[in-house]
């Protein structure tokens, strides 16, 4: 059945096609990347050369000016040796939807594979959905159809995912200062997992956005798992704005693990939990918060910093540090640079370390005009206790490309590394991107 | 279960309600442009304010709220859980879908290589990172693969 469904649903969307023909507008992205990598693990090496092919299509202003198409997916060949699995080739639709947009209400239909985030609810399914602004302030959106299957967890004969899938929101905004939501999400019944005890997708939350006045903002939500009777998550932010180039954010997490994460099938418990992950033992609380100071300096000069705390079971931890992002020559040049700590604890450490902290620091630096672009990106975590016996990870990536014409950019990226899985760790990648819109319009990026 | 079909009773109830006595008014409800009237410059820090200085319509918000800020890269997610139709007259989807997918090809910093100015996740070795940032917030790694128990974590979580 549940596949019977995906094929409809696919097949409808893809339906849009012949339309194009005609349409008003045409935006095209494909980015074909061929990367070259070599593995020896002793017994014998591998020679990668996956050839994967990114491409996004989105049709506007068909039929009537109102009725669009959007697709999103990729696919990849092994050129040489299998690069992932036991399959040489491989793809996935990420998105193919029709949709209609009414000139009043924010009014609009989808009809296809789509991505739903809305309020609480974080899906992608294959099926309908609708939303509408209403009178006096009210919102209305829901969806349904068939769930987006992805990969069988090992020794099951499933996601962990149930078939069929609904949910929606509700919203009540007032006069530039407040909006409050409640959502829910319903899925069918979820598989019987032979080594995975899984849990019913089924929440309901509510949200809020709140601005008595420009400087000040607090929004969040607040979700509870009616499977588990059990506040599921709370995740708020609090943005001051007291001048106009500095923001002041404070932000609150705090999750019940099981209740969270109760469809989680990898990680939600197993037949044997001390076999498996962290997350095994659910019924604990994970909360964290912290603070951030963002001041722009000046236009395209902007400096952070940041700090959170971390609270479970197994201990607490520290994450402080702060970044830097620059800009010069109307933003050709772009440059950056970051420094982080975390501080944690043996409760966090990759065994058997007596701890989890690291230093993480990064500085990258672009240049990008209209012929030819440039990139350098380096990143290193330095351990506090040698991770199999190596103190650090690194890696630099360099990067170059030219604009054969306006619409198609060929360009090159070579990446070298030591990290405590490979000691020395080196990459090759073409990629080949062509973007054209035939559009009279600003457009989208 | 009987909470869940009492809510959704009431959820269905409340929003066929409204969307009758609605129906009448709802041409006097404007909607969002279709897509950003002038072309935005790629990479581009984002300061609406300079263009937009009233609410922006449709949405009711100050428009101050959503210039691209450090902060609001950071916290995109619970701006994006409201106003996705507002996200979407800028981006297009695959532009979120450049992280935001359930089965993922490659890491986003090694598709984007060429762009390190994107915010995007798990740079480096991020192999060893998420054997320590998993405990740290497996919330945050939950919000992205959670629903998708991707074929790279089953890999080794089974």
């Amino acid at each position: 059945m549940k596949r019977t469904l995906c094929r409809v649903f696919s097949a409808v969307s893809l339906l849009g096609l012949p339309a194009l023909a005609g349409a008003a507008e045409t935006s095209v992205d494909s980015t074909t990347i061929l990367r070259i990598e070599q593995r020896d693990n002793g017994a014998h090496k591998d020679t990668l050369l996956p050839a994967t092919e990114f491409l996004s299509l989105d049709a506007t202003r068909l039929a009537d000016g109102n009725l669009s198409f959007h697709f999103y997916g990729w696919g990849r060949v092994d050129l040489v040796d299998k690069s992932f699995n036991e399959d040489r080739a491989a793809g996935s639709l990420s998105y193919g939807y029709l949709q209609y947009r009414f000139k009043q209400a924010n009014g609009d239909i989808r009809l296809g594979r789509q991505f739903i985030h809305d309020g609480i609810n974080n899906e992608q399914i294959d099926g309908l959905s609708l939303h509408s602004d209403l009178p006096y302030g009210f919102g209305i959106s829901a969806f349904g159809g068939a769930n987006v299957h992805t990969t069988h967890i090992f020794g099951e004969n499933s996601d962990g995912k149930g078939d069929g899938i609904g949910g929606g929101r509700i919203n009540y905004r007032y006069g530039g200062m407040l909006e409050l939501g409640a959502s829910a999400v319903y899925e069918s019944k979820a598989p019987t997992l032979l080594q995975h005890t899984n849990g019913n997708h089924r929440l309901v939350g509510g949200d809020v956005w709140f601005s008595p006045h420009k400087v000040l903002e607090v929004l969040g939500h607040t979700t509870y798992n009616t499977e588990t009777s059990h506040i599921a998550e709370h995740s708020y932010l609090l943005n001051l704005k007291p001048v106009q180039r500095l923001v002041l954010s404070g932000e609150f997490n705090e999750q019940n693990d099981r209740s969270y994460q109760y469809s989680w099938a990898m990680f939600s418990g197993t037949t044997s939990p001390a076999a498996h992950g962290p997350l095994a033992s659910s019924g604990n609380t994970s909360r964290n918060y912290g603070g951030r100071a963002s001041y722009q300096v000046a236009k395209l000069v902007e400096l952070s910093g940041d700090y959170k705390h971390y609270q479970r079971a197994i201990g607490h931890a520290n994450r402080y540090g702060g970044d830097l992002k620059m800009g010069f020559s109307d933003n050709q040049i772009r440059a950056g640079a970051s420094y982080h700590y975390l501080d944690a604890g043996p409760g966090f450490a990759i065994t058997p370390n007596p701890s989890g902290s690291y230093h993480e620091m990064r500085a990258w630096g672009m240049y990008d005009s209209k012929s030819f672009t440039g990139a350098v990106d380096f990143i290193n975590y330095l351990f506090k206790e040698r991770v199999f016996n190596e103190k650090q990870a690194w890696e630099v990536v360099g990067s170059l490309g030219y604009h054969l014409t306006p619409q198609l950019f060929l360009s090159g990226d070579v990446s070298y590394g030591r990290n405590p899985d490979f000691s020395e760790e080196t990459r090759g990648l073409i990629r080949l991107t062509y973007n054209t819109t035939f559009s009279t319009a600003g457009g989208k990026k | 279960m009987t909470t869940m079909k009492a809510l959704s009773t009431a959820l269905a109830l409340a929003a066929s309600a409204l969307t009758i006595a609605a129906c009448a008014q709802m041409k006097a409800l404007p909607s969002l442009p279709e897509s950003h009237p002038e072309a935005l410059a790629v990479g581009q820090q984002v300061e609406c304010s300079e263009c937009h200085e009233d609410q922006q319509k449709g949405t009711l918000k100050n428009i101050n709220a959503f210039s691209h800020t450090r902060a609001f890269v950071k916290n995109h997610r619970f701006y994006a859980a409201t106003d996705t139709r507002l996200c979407e007259t800028c981006h297009k989807v695959s532009f979120c879908a450049d992280c935001h997918t359930n089965q993922v090809e490659m890491k986003p910093s090694v598709k984007w290589g060429n762009r390190p100015d994107r915010e995007m996740p798990h740079r480096g070795d991020y192999l060893t990172l998420h054997k320590i940032e998993g405990k740290v917030d497996p919330a945050s790694c939950y919000r992205c693969h959670g629903r998708g128990n991707n074929e790279r974590c089953v890999q080794c979580h089974h």
